[in-house]
């Protein structure tokens, strides 16, 4: 599925496959687009997000079964993130739940929309539940930047930057009906827009003449330095929430959701391996590189890249749960390393109030 | 550095940080295990969702755990449960320099 913006990217625009979506990772350089994102304001295609509408009078309990944090009282002015697991506990995606008058909208992570869609139509066993793909009608347009607030007030209305963490309104641009919402996955300001993909072309071209076009390599940099999950990096074969260290988006105080026997029971017998950010060595490591300690093979490197922030190697290593603590000398490949403490880069937006 | 020195400051720090948690959802009254807290999940705003209201309830309550007076220009502090660990125990901190 390609983006309905490629139209608007400029031409040397660097694509990738995505699970089931074709996205821009860069529109000029990884180190560029991240300097806008982490220190002004950065727009993001996100059209690789799938939008599946769940709707019908079982809709919302429905969504309370297969969403792992609790959605019965998400009102259509909030918003909030969720994962959505499988029976054996194992992550199927970690999704945007937006509440909304006549059930609940789901945006899914980049390029997982299909297999999203696919998950929760075997799951829906009543003919008042009804599931609709949405994202051939509308996509989403980001925005996320210490002053993305900025971008925010010249764009639509800048009573709407200052909103609460997560808080969600329908409201218009240019006369066409959207959906914002105050998000984040950085640490930095983030907003997200829902607009019909008639529209989006015309909000893409106004966006940039406020902020700069970031690529999914530099949002995923920044989300890996605030330790933002991104499942289609962490989530590796028979990890649990817990290894993944995911557990925020879990309400494990809830009744009851597909997947919580096998999570409470993950969690109960306690073990097993975390994970934990690192940082050392000269080179990015391949996935599976072995982690040492002393000697010891304690784990595998799940997911490593070249910060710019940090102008180093940054990755997550899976280890022993024991050593699974910042502030260890490790080696990864053999080269040492040093275990870190989250949020690897803080964000500017911490140090910057909303004017 | 040693199998059992790499091993006792990992544990020093998880103690720091398990004694957060509970202190966390003790003073919050979260209705959740503080086991279920990771080290490293964020705090204010995603992960926790601990407000402003929240963060000047733990500003008390680590002055009086630890001994410690945050100051609420630096929000960096509760960037995580671990990054918490390192201002009310600086040894950790020098540890991961």
């Amino acid at each position: 599925m390609a983006s309905v913006l490629a139209t608007e990217h400029p031409e040397d625009t660097a694509y990738g496959e995505v699970g089931d979506a074709t996205v821009p990772l860069r529109f000029s350089s990884l180190a560029e687009e991240y300097r806008v994102l982490r220190d002004r304001a950065a727009v993001l295609d996100l059209g690789g997000h799938g939008l599946i509408q769940i709707t019908g009078s079982g809709g919302v309990d429905f969504a309370q079964r297969v969403l792992a944090r609790d959605v019965e009282y998400l009102t259509s002015d909030r918003c909030m993130m969720s994962l959505v697991l499988d029976e054996s506990g194992q992550v199927v995606d970690q999704v945007l739940a937006f509440g909304r008058e006549d059930g609940l909208l789901l945006e899914s992570s980049c390029g997982a929309g299909a297999r999203l869609l696919e998950h929760l139509l075997a799951r829906v066993a009543d003919d008042d539940v009804q599931i609709t793909d949405r994202s051939g009608d509308l996509t989403v347009i980001g925005l996320e930047g210490p002053y993305a607030w900025g971008v925010v007030g010249r764009l639509i209305d800048a009573e709407l930057a200052s909103l609460p963490f997560e808080s969600v309104v329908d409201t218009t641009w240019d006369d066409v009906e959207i959906v914002f919402a105050r998000t984040g996955l950085t640490g930095e300001y983030g907003y997200q827009m829902i607009v019909p993909v008639e529209s989006a072309a015309a909000m893409w071209r106004r966006s940039l003449e406020h902020a700069q076009a970031a690529g999914l390599e530099a949002l995923e940099l920044a989300m890996l330095e605030v330790r933002q999950p991104i499942p289609r990096h962490e989530v590796t074969p028979g990890a649990s929430v817990i290894e993944i260290g995911a557990n925020w988006l879990v309400d494990i105080t809830k009744d009851a959701f597909v997947g919580k026997d096998a999570v409470v029971e993950a969690f109960e017998a306690g073990g097993g391996r975390r994970t934990v950010g690192f940082t050392g060595c000269p080179d990015v490591p391949a996935l599976g590189t072995r982690v040492q300690a002393a000697g010891q093979d304690i784990g595998e490197v799940v997911y490593a890249v070249r910060s710019v922030g940090l102008d180093a190697t940054l990755g997550l290593a899976r280890v022993t749960g024991e050593l699974a603590a910042a502030g260890l000398e490790l080696s990864v490949g053999g080269l040492p390393v040093t275990t870190l403490t989250s949020p690897y880069v803080v964000p500017k937006s911490w140090s910057i109030p909303i004017i | 550095m040693t199998m059992d020195e790499l091993r006792a400051r990992a544990a020093a720090r998880q103690q720091t940080c398990s004694q957060i948690k509970k202190m966390i959802v003790s003073r919050l009254d979260l209705e959740i295990d503080p086991d279920w807290i990771t080290d490293d999940q964020p705090l204010f705003g995603r992960g926790l969702e601990l407000d402003s209201l929240d963060v000047l309830e733990l500003y008390v309550a680590i002055e009086a755990e630890f001994g410690v007076a945050l100051y609420d220009s630096d929000m960096a502090v509760f960037g995580s449960v671990s990054r918490l660990a390192e201002e009310v125990d600086p040894a950790l901190r020098a540890v991961s320099a």
